[in-house]
């Protein structure tokens, strides 16, 4: 489905001194670094699967997006996505895959999103019944109806998102590369994108790759993950074998202080009772607890997600 | 990997994109009609300057106003190409290397050239090629008539000249896919081919060779009024289409060179 071998992107920036004297400087001889924006990528992806790639900024995610969507040549390695080579742009390849970036907007500006959604259609020469019952349902899922007819200019930020995915999936992509796609929305607008992309992901089986910063995203889609760091893989597997390996301690808490579970090793602070253990002996501290104190409100809290990554990428292991 | 800039050439693409920058012609309707106005008003004053000198001399190194006013013709023809097509594309191009918006004319299963260069159209061109329909008819109307094999050369060779000055405005274009910002180096080349509303037998040897190879606006104006006339060679006739084929295959190479070199823009 979705191969990756030992992927590499160079860039050559120019290195400018600053202030007007290093600009002056710099007309008429520019030194040039290089930047690894990736390096030595390998991965795969099945069919339908649905993966989130996740990494500080400039660790490279949008230019492995790129790379597999065919935007950019990569430096070195090999990439197949449906058994095509992305960069030779074949429309048969393209024809099957979307790329959607929350910063950047594909739709006419002046236009109602209609006009956009009937553009794609024909670059992406879907025929119009199919392309009529197409952009129904994803309407419908989207609740979209009352903006098709606005000039883009005049939709907020999130009803512009919305619109963007609909043109995104005009052609019945099979592979989604999402870029991004919840940046800047509110809160109700992402949990509306995550909903989206989910139930898409359930109806058509398409296979999502998704960027993202905000960890709800990962947390909510991707049972998969992929982070990256300085252009490397950090760590491919499930959330909970990461939470499990970077995070393996839990946090037993009851909700009220009672000074006997001071034995058990419980630490009270803030009108409640703590104590963090490793995952293994979280039940059976839970067991002792309640064989104390029966009637206390008990649970076992895993560190929150964000905490989890943070210390992947503090301490560059996973 | 040359197939870079392949894809499909379909017809509805075109007609597609044709009516999307029509529509948006017409969305702000205060900024069409001034449009419009400034068309009108510049086809007028292509044609101005030729009255001004042959009101003194009755010929121009063996063109008298009538011939001369066959290749402003061909020129405002041209001019309304570059106005309504060239520019607003290629200039749009620039700005997608820069700001990353490329991005989006590159993931369609279409050729990625007919996409930068005829993603829109300015409709308020239109009245240069009005205006280049009106100065030719007049011209010829006063003129002995042409054989209807004399039309057609010269509408081989206009089109033939149209892609060759095309050809060399996408290569200027892809420029910016090394350097960025090219936009000064598309003003310049838009100020030279305006010598190309003469026609080129005025200019001295050397600019004379220049505008039929180098920059090959002598092309699209002065050859077709010189076929019409019975003026032409075989040889210019040879030169002209090798001027053609050899600046579109050149810029399409450029292209895929480009295209190689795209760096998007970080988001």
């Amino acid at each position: 489905m979705i191969e990756v071998r030992g992927l590499t992107k160079t860039y050559r920036v120019p290195v400018r001194p600053p202030g007007l004297g290093g600009a002056l400087r710099s007309l008429w001889s520019r030194e040039h670094r290089e930047v690894h924006a990736v390096a030595d990528l390998s991965f795969t992806i099945r069919p339908g699967e649905r993966v989130g790639f996740l990494g500080p900024t400039g660790a490279g995610k949008t230019t492995t997006l790129k790379m597999l969507s065919g935007l950019l040549y990569p430096s070195s390695g090999e990439v197949s996505v449906l058994g095509h080579v992305p960069q030779a742009r074949e429309p048969a390849f393209l024809q099957q895959i979307t790329l959607v970036m929350g910063q950047k907007q594909q739709l006419l500006w002046d236009l109602p999103a209609a006009e956009s959604f009937e553009l794609n259609r024909a670059l992406y020469g879907v025929e119009r019944a199919e392309f009529r019952r197409t952009l129904d349902e994803l309407v419908a899922m989207l609740h979209a109806e009352p903006l098709l007819e606005k000039p883009v200019r005049n939709l907020s930020l999130g009803e512009r998102m919305k619109c963007e995915l609909i043109a995104s999936l005009v052609h019945r992509p099979q592979v989604l590369f999402l870029d991004e796609p919840t940046i800047g929305l509110d809160v109700e607008m992402q949990v509306q994108v995550r909903q989206f992309v989910a139930e898409l992901n359930r109806q058509t089986g398409a296979t999502v790759l998704l960027t993202s910063h905000y960890m709800q995203d990962i947390a909510a889609l991707t049972p998969r993950l992929l982070i990256i760091d300085q252009g490397r893989l950090r760590y491919d597997g499930s959330l909970d074998d990461l939470t499990r390996r970077v995070a393996p301690e839990r946090r037993v808490v009851v909700q009220a202080v009672v000074p006997e579970l001071e034995a058990l090793g419980l630490v009270a602070h803030e009108g409640r009772m703590v104590a963090t253990v490793p995952a293994a002996e979280a039940n059976a501290l839970l067991q002792r607890v309640l064989a104390v104190a029966p009637l206390v409100e008990l649970g076992v809290e895993v560190p929150p997600l964000d905490e989890v990554i943070g210390r992947v990428f503090r301490e560059g292991r996973a | 990997m040359s197939a870079r800039v392949t894809g499909g050439v379909r017809p509805a693409v075109v007609v597609a994109l044709v009516r999307a920058s029509i529509l948006t012609a017409f969305q702000y309707r205060a900024s069409f009609v001034a449009e419009m106005v400034v068309g009108a008003l510049s086809a007028l004053g292509m044609a101005a300057p030729l009255f001004l000198v042959y009101a003194r001399v009755p010929q121009v190194q063996g063109w008298t106003l009538d011939q001369a006013l066959l290749v402003t013709g061909f020129f405002l023809l041209y001019n309304a190409f570059v106005a309504g097509v060239v520019e607003p594309n290629l200039g749009a191009v620039v700005d997608g290397v820069r700001t990353g918006a490329l991005d989006y004319f590159l993931i369609r299963p279409v050729d990625a050239q007919l996409l930068v260069s005829f993603r829109r159209v300015a409709p308020a061109a239109l009245w240069e090629l009005v205006g280049g329909v009106v100065i030719l008819a007049v011209a010829l109307g006063r003129l002995p008539t042409p054989t209807w094999a004399q039309v057609g050369l010269a509408a081989g060779l206009f089109f033939a000249g149209l892609g060759a000055t095309y050809g060399l405005w996408l290569a200027v274009t892809c420029l910016s896919f090394w350097f960025v910002r090219v936009d000064n180096l598309r003003f310049l080349l838009g100020a030279i081919t305006d010598a190309g509303r003469w026609p080129v037998s005025v200019y001295g040897r050397a600019l004379r060779l220049v505008l039929t190879t180098v920059i090959p606006v002598g092309l699209v104006s002065s050859y077709p009024a010189m076929a019409l006339l019975g003026r032409i060679d075989a040889g210019l006739v040879v030169g002209a289409v090798a001027a053609a084929v050899g600046s579109l295959v050149f810029s399409r190479l450029v292209l895929v060179r480009a295209l190689r070199n795209y760096s998007s823009a970080s988001s």
